[in-house]
């Protein structure tokens, strides 16, 4: 079967290929722009519906392997900065040294749509004019 | 004698004398490399024997040249 490089990355095919190395003997060859896949049984002689379903299932696999790959791609910035933090996250705990070149001067962080505030801070009733026992209206204000 | 061809651009010539080490034991290889391909003829026992061990040993090649590319 003939396989589209620009639709495939090598990568896939290769993916492809190596699912079926233990069924087939595998060929990969590029004759022109395009690959050109070669399966072989390697057990007996296969029938022509067997050949169309290897064909299929080969044909299936190198598109999922495709769109792993696309993924895999697309997700490889989120998956370094997470395997980075979890490499930090298991050297421990800062040590009294990092902890006193560690720089606290910087302000914090802004929250201008009060997303940091807890329930109770956000709901909490106003209190009414007339009550005598209710706060200032100044310290239900207060985080 | 059979005749095996593997493209340059997609098996790597360390992959495939990996592969060669391997089957040696088992028929006489001989290198005819060209410019876009890595180029074994193999002799063996029976044609059947020889289509068989190319086979395998393009198969060898070609999870070699995987897994170097993926590690």
């Amino acid at each position: 079967m003939r396989v589209d490089a620009a639709t495939y990355p090598l990568d896939a095919l290769y993916g492809a290929a190596y699912v079926f190395i233990d069924r087939c003997y595998v060929l990969l060859d590029k004759p022109d722009a395009s690959w050109r896949v070669t399966l072989a049984w390697k057990k007996g002689e296969p029938t022509a519906d067997q050949l169309r379903a290897l064909v299929g299932e080969f044909a299936n696999e190198l598109l999922s392997c495709a769109w792993r790959a696309k993924i895999a791609e697309q997700n490889r910035a989120v998956i370094e900065s997470v395997t980075a933090q979890a490499l930090g996250g298991a050297m421990g705990p800062p040590s009294l040294d990092d902890l006193e070149k560690f720089d606290f001067s910087e302000e914090s962080f802004e929250d201008p749509l009060g997303i940091a505030l807890s329930w109770e801070e956000k709901h909490k009733k106003k209190a009414r004019a007339d009550d005598p026992h209710a706060a200032p209206p100044g310290d239900a204000e207060k985080p | 004698m059979t005749e095996l061809r593997l493209h340059r651009e997609l098996y790597t010539g360390a992959a495939l004398d990996a592969a060669l080490a391997v089957y040696a034991p088992h028929a006489s290889f001989e290198r005819a490399d060209d410019a876009a391909c890595w180029v074994v003829r193999i002799t063996s026992r029976s044609p059947e024997r020889e289509r068989r061990i190319a086979g395998e040993l393009g198969n060898y090649a070609l999870g070699l040249t995987v897994k170097g590319r993926t590690r």
